[in-house]
C-alpha cells in the first residue's frame, strides 16, 4: 500500500521540482531551527535579537538576571547554528565580558549541553535555560575562570562584591570589565 | 431491490503507529519524512529502540554514526539497541 503511494508521489514530483526551481529548498538545519524559534518560550529575563531577520542561524540572546549574584546585569550571547544542527550543538559565545567561574574572558562558555552532553532532541530553549541557570548558580567545580571560581569557593562575600564591581565597570585584579548594568 | 455495482474506487490511508507525533531529532511529523527526504512511507521509515523511543531511521543513524564511544538514545541516554 505504502509503495503505491510512493509511486504516485514520485510521478507528481516532476511538477514540484519545476515549482521549486526559483526558491532553494531550506536545509535540514534551517527547517529545524525554524521550529525551535517558533516554539521558543523565553523566561521573562531573556530576549532574542535577530540582526538579519531572514537568517535564523545567527542570532543573539540577551539575559538580564533578576535574582542572584548577577541581578541587574545585561549579558549578550551570540548563537551560530551550523549546517549539522541538531546533530551538533550551536556555537555559543558570551559577547559581554563577565566575571564568572564558567565563562572565560574570551567569552567561551562551560555548559555541559553545549559540549559533551549535547543530544539532538535538545532545542534552543534548552540552551537558554542552561545559560540562565549559569547566572543563578555559578558552578565553581568546573571552572573556565579559575580565579573567579576560587573566590566563589573560598569567600562568597568577596565573590559577590567582585561581581557587583565588575558589572559597574572596573578592575578585578588586573582585568578591566566594562560596565554591563541594565 | 437489486443493485449492480458498475465500478468502485478503493481508498486507503496509512499512518505510523508511534507513541509520539514527531521525531525528536528533526521535529518533523512521523507521518511526514525527515528533513533530508521528500517522500514519507517506506522511503523514510521509523525505527524503534529497545528503550521504546522512536525516530526516523535517517535521523537516528546520522546521530549514532556521529557518536564514537557510546551509542545512546538521544531521548533517555540508555544504550541504543534496535528493537527487532
Amino acid at each position: 500500500m505504502i509503495k503505491l503511494f510512493s509511486m504516485k508521489n514520485q510521478k507528481k514530483d516532476g511538477s514540484d521540482v519545476a515549482k521549486q526551481g526559483t526558491q532553494k529548498r531550506a536545509s535540514a538545519a534551517q527547517l529545524r531551527i525554524t521550529k525551535d524559534i517558533n516554539e521558543l518560550t523565553l523566561p521573562k529575563t531573556c530576549d532574542t535579537e535577530f540582526p538579519d531577520p531572514d537568517d535564523l542561524l545567527n542570532f543573539k540572546l540577551v539575559i538580564c538576571p533578576d535574582e542572584g549574584f548577577y541581578r541587574g546585569g545585561r549579558f549578550v550571547f551570540s548563537f551560530k547554528v551550523g549546517p549539522n544542527y541538531p546533530h551538533e550543538p550551536p556555537k555559543v559565545k558570551c559577547e559581554t565580558m563577565v566575571y564568572h567561574p564558567n565563562i572565560d574572558l574570551e567569552g567561551n562558555v562551560c555548559l555541559n549541553i553545549l559540549r559533551e552532553d549535547w543530544k539532538p532532541v535538545l532545542t534552543i530553549n534548552s540552551i537558554v535555560y542552561g545559560l540562565q541557570y549559569l547566572f543563578l548558580e555559578p558552578n565553581p567545580e568546573d571552572p573556565l575562570n579559575k580565579e573567579a571560581a576560587e573566590v566563589l569557593q573560598n569567600n562568597r562575600r568577596l565573590f559577590e562584591q567582585n561581581v557587583v564591581k565588575s558589572m559597574k565597570g572596573g578592575y578585578i585584579g588586573n582585568v578591566y570589565f566594562d560596565r554591563c548594568l541594565k | 431491490m437489486k443493485v449492480k455495482i458498475k465500478s468502485w474506487t478503493g481508498v486507503a490511508t496509512w499512518r505510523w503507529v508511534a507513541n509520539d507525533d514527531s521525531c525528536g531529532i528533526c521535529r518533523m511529523p512521523f507521518d511526514g519524512c525527515c528533513s533530508d527526504c521528500r517522500l514519507p512511507g517506506d522511503d523514510c521509515p521509523l525505527v524503534w529502540g529497545q528503550c521504546s523511543h522512536c525516530f526516523h531511521i535517517h535521523c537516528i543513524m546520522k546521530w549514532l554514526q556521529s557518536q564514537q564511544l557510546h551509542q545512546q538514545c538521544p531521548m533517555c541516554r540508555q544504550e541504543w539497541k534496535f528493537k527487532e
